[in-house]
């Protein structure tokens, strides 16, 4: 295991190295690659969610008259599963209870009215542009998350310093710095299942030619590939056993938190992880208290909350944050559901978090307030937001390469 | 003997290729409009190469991959004549085409297919306007509500947009796999990537098996401009890159909304399809190209789904690059505009780059990139006079060309097929595998394609997934794929693991030195003869074993 790790140290010295690693490794602070590592977690909603049902203006009568069925109850109307309350002006969806003890201990901050400054409504663009960190550029070709590994200031130490719990890897990871995407930890073994026996053989087999494979590229990867599956047996992954009573969601997202906890508490290095969680265009039949968006809140909120309670000593370490392509519009339309919209709501989680808040300047929903009178306007840009956590938590600060085209100022997001 | 069949090759080149060609063809004249020109002379023996070696070098190149007894073929056709067919891609292909008859989908206009494949979204509001879903209906049960859909689909001769996909998928694996013609299916995929369009943008998705099948495979080896112009046409295009969207200054403010410049086209076809980023033009250009592109748009018809919409172009003069667009040019200035691109200098660098790392390496020397943009200018963007340049140039045969390139998933997964003659009943568990290797087909999200180099698909998770593909493959363990591997020695059963590694080492990487490996695994091999004997075990898992363990290595990982 430390081989690997040296090995690839010796790669960086090679390639020259800045001089704090010098300094560090003169002081035997190198950075080790089987060490706590301080991770940014990203979940992307892909869909677009609508974030005035998530976080709701639940006092706002322009809200209540473009909703006259798309809304929940407040307090004062005294139905089972009223919003809950978080400052007076906005509450969240009763699907999100597990929010509210993150809230109200001030670890989770809430962003309204966050999103792009291209007005596109497609689902595709926004993404893209989203995910890219550069809205008004199609061809970029690296992904923001992927520069972000590129700005932390030492080599990927281990395979496991960029990993996407996804099955194929996200735009946000693309480009050239080092990063994985894996669906399920269980699939990093050599013959997963119905092996003829003597299974060995063909994993020593491989590791041997790996060994000696005249490509550098091969031989390299190989070499990382069989460390990582052994740390992985010995972690037993298989079967991992969160922090006593902690109940994941058997979702999709409740399994991909659910793995991301188990990277970081293995020590592999992981510093920025990614996954995603679908469902959230909801033109149709979205429900409120109960339905489909009430099901998908539950399980954002559920996994997350698990997720938390799961890393227990490890929580200062993380930070979790949220995104989605754009909101959708105030009105609900003629099917139960609303359209493709513009700003939304994010939510960021940790102990470096300024939270406890409603973040941004948000008016109330009259007509003239809103983005060709039908949308909440976009008063974030989601990039003062996520380079305020990257800076913060991650200490990357060079936003000309996280975001090019970018030169606003951070959201305050995040305590000083 | 050799030097007198250089002479007939080079003889057989000058006339077009026509001559020997004739005898396969029937009679059609092959490569349509095109010369091969200067004689065609593969310059592999001045490499130091065996002609056997050189055979398996253009099949790692020009096809996806040998199949065992290929490189003699193509030894005994003669390299220069086998290149010859494969540039004019006419080989007949009978029985590609009757797998390929199974599939109903693959014929469709996109005309035909907005019909039968519907989106989901479509389908859900025809339904509501039909009355069979209650729009208000808020707490629908799930399992139900689905139910009434699928009835209303079938009822209404509706099918799932997946099933549309999934046909698409099969055949673009079947061709690979099987297609005489493999020349045309490498540069299909070449050029599909070069202007990529993504089924992960539901716009454009229903479009993209048209475009492939209409706009890319039948001008692989044609003329760049075409080309280009065909895929600014296309409704895939037009709507993966916003173009059909963008349009002149509005007249009026009832059409403020609808109305407005969109650069997103513009920019790429400058950017990724045509110049290259440092080709030379400024951010100017590209707004004034957007504007000369303005009113592309789609209508779907029989004859064509392009339309030009007079109304909503912009009708003022242009300047794109120096260029003088003048007022009131029409659709016609934006062909003169694309054809003013694919003619550029900066083009033919950049694209002869792009084919270069495709098939020589992931850094090709610029020596070579030189002479092939010398042939796309002279030759007007004629692709197949590009290839022959490479393949005709000293670089090409180096020893830093020689399995320099690594395998994409696709290309492996494709390869191992072939190297095993199997036979595919059911092409999507390949198709799965290929994503699971990290290259899921079609859904590349951004314009750029998939890079093209090794260090991509090369990782830490990717790697462990090729070679459990390379142990489910040989020991049949992917379904749909039938693997015969003992009909590959023609019955013969090999007497240990050792011998087995020898002579199915060679039949799959032919022209390799395999000594390396053998010395290596040989321990390891006869460790497992001693611990089991074959016949404990239904069918055969040493030599399946040793088969998988070959198309997992590290050599076969290259081509």
């Amino acid at each position: 295991m430390k081989g690997s790790g040296l090995a690839l140290f010796g790669v960086g010295l090679m390639g020259g190295i800045p001089a704090f690693l010098a300094e560090a490794v003169a002081s035997d602070k190198i950075l080790r690659p089987y060490k706590r590592r301080r991770v940014m977690v990203c979940i992307f909603q892909r869909g677009a969610m609508d974030g005035l049902m998530a976080v709701t203006p639940f006092t706002d009568t322009y809200f209540q008259a473009a909703r006259p069925t798309l809304r929940l109850a407040s307090v004062a109307a005294g139905r089972t599963n009223p919003v809950i309350d978080l400052d007076g002006r906005w509450g969240l969806h009763p699907g999100m209870k597990a929010f509210e003890p993150f809230f109200k201990d001030g670890r989770l901050a809430i962003v309204q009215g966050i999103g792009s400054p291209n007005n596109t409504r497609s689902h595709f663009d926004a993404q893209d542009y989203m995910e890219s960190g550069t809205p008004f550029n199609k061809g970029t070709s690296s992904g923001w998350l992927n520069r972000a590994v590129g700005l932390l200031g030492h080599d990927a130490l281990t395979p496991f310093s960029a990993v996407s719990l996804t099955s194929a890897l996200p735009r946000s990871f693309y480009g050239d710095n080092p990063s994985l995407a894996i669906a399920n930890l269980q699939d990093f073994v050599l013959q997963p299942k119905g092996n003829p026996p003597p299974a060995g053989v063909a994993a020593r087999s491989f590791e041997e030619l790996y060994d000696q494979a005249s490509a550098r590229l091969l031989r390299e990867t190989g070499k990382e590939s069989f460390e990582a599956m052994k740390l992985l047996q010995q972690a037993d992954v298989a079967n991992y056993r969160p922090a006593a009573g902690v109940v994941y969601p058997a979702s999709q997202l409740g399994n991909a938190m659910r793995q991301i906890a188990q990277l970081i508490k293995m020590d592999v290095g992981l510093e920025v992880a990614f996954t995603e969680s679908n469902g959230w265009d909801t033109h149709f039949n979205q429900g409120t208290d109960n339905g489909i968006f009430a099901r998908s809140v539950t399980d954002l909120s559920n996994s997350i909350a698990a997720f938390w309670q799961d890393l227990e000593a490890y929580q200062d370490d993380v930070t979790v944050m949220t995104m989605t392509e754009f909101g959708r519009t105030v009105h609900q339309n003629g099917t139960g559901g609303t359209d493709h919209g513009r700003a939304s709501c994010n939510f960021i989680l940790g102990n470096g978090v300024d939270g406890g808040k409603v973040h941004g300047d948000v008016a109330t929903l009259a007509i003239e307030n809103l983005e060709d009178r039908r949308d909440l306007p976009v008063t974030t840009d989601f990039r003062s937001v996520f380079s305020a956590v990257a800076d913060a938590h991650l200490q990357i600060s060079n936003d000309k390469v996280l975001f090019p085209d970018w030169s606003g100022k951070k959201a305050a997001v995040m305590k000083v | 003997m050799k030097a007198v069949l250089k002479i007939f090759g080079v003889l057989v080149a000058a006339m077009g290729g026509y001559v020997l060609l004739s005898s396969f063809l029937a009679g059609t004249l092959p490569m349509r409009g095109t010369q091969l020109g200067p004689a065609l002379r593969l310059p592999w023996r001045q490499a130091g190469l065996t002609e056997r070696q050189a055979a398996a070098h253009l099949l790692s190149r020009f096809t996806y991959g040998a199949m065992p007894g290929q490189v003699d073929a193509v030894v005994k056709m003669g390299l220069e004549n086998w290149f010859a067919q494969q540039l004019a891609a006419q080989d007949p292909d009978d029985s590609l085409e009757q797998i390929l008859s199974r599939y109903d989908a693959l014929e469709l206009s996109n005309e035909q297919v907005a019909e039968i494949y519907p989106r989901n979204g479509q389908v859900i509001r025809m339904a509501i306007r039909d009355g069979v879903v209650d729009k208000d209906s808020v707490k629908a049960d799930r399992v139900a509500y689905r139910q009434v859909i699928r009835q209303y689909m079938e009822e209404k001769g509706y099918k799932r947009q997946q099933e549309l996909f999934r046909q698409f998928f099969c055949q673009k694996i079947l061709r690979a796999a099987y297609s005489e013609n493999q020349l045309q299916e490498v540069m299909t995929d070449f050029w599909f990537n070069h202007f990529n369009v993504s089924l992960t943008k539901n716009d454009c998705a229903e479009f993209i098996p048209a475009y492939e099948r209409d706009v890319i495979r039948p001008n692989a080896l044609g003329r760049f401009n075409e080309l280009l112009l065909k895929t600014a046409k296309s409704p895939a295009m037009l709507y993966y890159l916003d173009n059909f969207s963008s349009s002149g200054p509005a007249r009026d403010t009832a059409q403020k909304r609808a109305r407005g410049l969109n650069e997103n086209y513009a920019r790429e076809v400058m950017e990724l399809h045509t110049l290259g980023v440092d080709g030379g033009y400024t951010q100017q250009d590209v707004t004034e190209a957007a504007r000369v592109l303005t009113g592309w748009g789609v209508r779907l018809r029989e004859d064509g789904d392009f339309f030009f919409n007079a109304n909503r172009h912009d009708q003022g003069e242009k300047v794109v690059m120096g260029h003088v667009f003048p007022a009131g040019g029409g659709y016609e200035e934006g062909v003169d505009l694309l054809n003013m691109l694919a003619h550029h200098p900066s083009t033919a660098k950049f694209i002869c780059h792009k084919i270069a790392v495709r098939f020589v390496n992931d850094d090709p020397p610029a020596t070579l990139v030189d002479k092939m943009a010398n042939t796309f200018l002279e030759k007007n963007g004629d692709i197949r006079q590009v290839l022959i340049t490479m393949v005709s140039a000293p670089e090409f045969w180096s020893a830093g060309a020689l399995r320099e390139k690594t395998k994409s998933p696709f290309e492996l997964a494709i390869g191992a097929v072939r190297s095993l003659h199997a036979t595919i009943d059911q092409p999507m568990q390949l198709y799965n595998w290929v994503t699971r290797m990290g290259e899921r087909e079609y859904y590349y999200q951004a314009p750029t394609g998939f890079p093209d180099k090794g260090a991509y698909w090369i990782n830490t998770g990717s790697l462990l997934s090729r070679m459990n593909f390379g142990l489910a493959l040989a020991a049949g363990r992917i379904p749909g794929v039938r693997v015969d591997l003992l009909a590959l020695n023609h019955g013969h059963e090999p007497e240990n693991a050792r011998a087995a590694l020898l002579i199915y080492g060679h039949l799959i990487l032919p022209e390799r030195n395999l000594d390396a490996t053998v010395k290596r695994l040989t321990p390891m091999l006869n460790e497992r003869d001693s611990t089991m004997t074959t016949a404990a075990v239904e069918g055969d898992p040493m030599l399946a074993q040793v088969v998988g363990i070959i198309i997992g290595s590290p050599e076969y990982q290259r081509r």
